[in-house]
């Protein structure tokens, strides 16, 4: 999988949880999406159960935009990779 | 043992309010009345008018009381002793009603309505929950566009809005796209009964709390100016939950004092009505039963206690008025239901006032956040940012709550019903500190008693919680809801 479709599933993941659009990466989750806390942490946890990769609750709660949600996607995506 | 105020005066004002609240309970107000007729007689509103009932939360150069919140607690909790339906209409008055105007409102929008509610003379309603949006208060469908500098245009329509039918000033919860700076920021708006476009319509028909107005709210092309904005635009969803904080304490307290009547009408039922040639309170089971009924409003007064202690402390404030909501919620049903069983058939009648404390103890399970959405959002809360956890319950609930985000990182985070565990784990230990803390500060013998059956109870229910669901549950909802 290259990284634009990995943006476009992270995109697209997004889009069902929230009604703005575009989604833009410099989107922040909670303020220009909408999602409070743990409506972030349950993205994350989809985009971990998606893509198969196992994301700590630390790491997951330092994400605060879409483009931060994609970097960390990306990020285990190329580790497993490895 | 029942609620008190937070200061000496305050209790002394209380006093004085409950002296007032009884001697009209007598007279003139009539709860099975209310019931059947739907709405509460003018007469009684303004009588609680006299007393104040109506500023106590409004800050004394507006012309309220200045209550704490555990003031406020205290009075919606007598009032619930005596009639839900009147309880409900005061306690959202003093709660979501003119919380966010008393704590973020500009001084204008203060001073031109809080003397005004103070004295009763205007009521206050809430508008939240739309068609698309209860639980999910980001979903929020009602817009409020500039439609002109210092212009606000809003449509939408509002359901379920508590004294919609009676209130002159409503806080909404609006989107407000862009304003603030935010794509997808929320406001507070104040919006006036009198302003063109809005119309409260429609009293529902509801299984309890038929003395409460509830209406649906429709905002059609009202043009108000961008100053009735409630404190910072586009901050609304911050605000609001600072005021569901305190509108969910204010209702659990209610759940106190209805529960505290269904236990003295039990307690004096049991005492009184004889079968097999003794007082049904000779009986092991109904002493238990008993029992646990005045350990569960004991630790609901104690829950009440605790949230309140922690007025100033907002994100604290948050998580422990949610814990309130739903452990008073549920243990006011527990009891009221008890209460229904332990007066046998009589229970079932309307005239004993028992199907009526039932009808209306079983909306608090749902409104101001429904329990089971509340309960994931609990869990996870504390899943994300875990908390020091006292007491033994709470140590053995952290180990858990730690083997779990080890074990799933942050794909536990949509393992709902393990959240939902863990909150109804997180609410029991916080009911448990609350309780020992309470009977630790009265200092009897009967404190203890009742804080130690409480830890007994609430640790025999704790320990399911700490098993993994049962499996296979996908296969028959899908079954079930599946289109054939």
């Amino acid at each position: 999988m290259n990284s634009a479709e990995i943006d476009q599933r992270v995109v697209h993941m997004i889009s069902q949880l929230c009604t703005v659009r575009p989604i833009q990466p410099k989107d922040r989750l909670r303020e220009d999406l909408g999602l409070d806390s743990v409506c972030s942490m349950e993205l994350l946890s989809m985009l971990a159960e998606e893509f198969e990769v196992d994301i700590s609750l630390e790491e997951a709660m330092a994400v605060t935009t879409v483009g931060g949600a994609i970097d960390m996607t990306r990020r285990h995506i190329e580790n497993g990779a490895h | 043992m029942a609620l008190a105020g937070r200061t000496a005066e305050e209790s002394q004002l209380l006093g004085a309010l409950r002296d007032g609240v009884m001697r009209l309970a007598h007279v003139e107000i009539r709860p099975r009345q209310i019931d059947s007729e739907g709405h509460i007689p003018g007469s009684v509103l303004s009588a609680l008018a006299e007393m104040g009932a109506f500023g106590l939360s409004i800050p004394e150069e507006h012309g309220g009381a200045g209550f704490s919140l555990q003031g406020v607690c205290s009075a919606v909790a007598t009032l619930a002793e005596v009639d839900r339906s009147v309880a409900t209409t005061i306690g959202l008055h003093l709660g979501l009603g003119t919380r966010g105007l008393i704590a973020y409102g500009s001084e204008s929008l203060r001073a031109k309505h809080l003397p005004e509610l103070a004295a009763g003379r205007k009521i206050a309603a809430f508008a939240a929950t739309e068609a698309g949006a209860g639980s999910d208060l980001a979903a929020i469908a009602t817009r409020a566009i500039e439609v002109a500098p210092g212009r606000l245009r809003i449509d939408g329509t509002k359901i379920y809005v508590t004294n919609g039918g009676l209130a002159h000033v409503f806080t909404i919860a609006a989107a407000t796209p862009m304003l603030g700076g935010a794509r997808r920021g929320h406001s507070l708006i104040l919006l006036e009964k009198t302003d063109a476009g809005l119309e409260a319509t429609g009293e529902e028909h509801k299984l309890g709390l038929r003395g409460s107005s509830t209406t649906c709210l429709h905002l059609e092309g009202v043009e108000v100016p961008a100053d009735r904005i409630i404190g910072e635009a586009g901050r609304g969803m911050e605000q609001l939950h600072q005021v569901l904080a305190w509108g969910r304490t204010a209702m659990a307290a209610g759940c106190c004092g209805a529960a505290r009547i269904a236990l003295q009408l039990t307690a004096a039922h049991v005492a009184t009505r004889r079968q097999f040639g003794r007082p049904l309170a000779a009986f092991e089971v109904v002493r238990g039963q008993l029992a646990d009924m005045a350990a569960l409003v004991f630790a609901m007064e104690a829950l009440v206690e605790h949230t309140c202690a922690a007025e100033s402390d907002a994100p604290l404030l948050a998580a422990r008025s949610r814990a309130a909501k739903i452990f008073c919620s549920e243990a006011d049903w527990e009891v009221c239901d008890l209460a229904v069983q332990l007066h046998g058939g009589a229970g079932f009648i309307e005239e004993t006032g028992l199907p009526l404390l039932l009808r209306d103890a079983r909306i608090t399970r749902i409104f101001e956040g429904a329990n089971d959405v509340l309960l994931v959002s609990h869990g996870a809360a504390e899943a994300a940012a875990p908390t020091v956890l006292r007491t033994t319950l709470g140590e053995r609930i952290a180990q858990h709550r730690d083997e779990l985000r080890a074990r799933l990182g942050v794909r536990l985070m949509t393992r709902q019903r393990l959240l939902h565990r863990l909150g109804r784990l997180l609410v029991l230990r916080e009911a448990v500190e609350a309780a020992a803390l309470r009977a630790e500060a009265i200092g009897t013998e009967e404190a203890r008693a009742l804080a130690l059956h409480f830890a007994q109870l609430a640790s025999s229910r704790a320990a399911p919680l700490f098993a993994e669901p049962v499996a296979g549950i996908d296969a028959i909802s899908l079954a079930l809801t599946e289109p054939r």
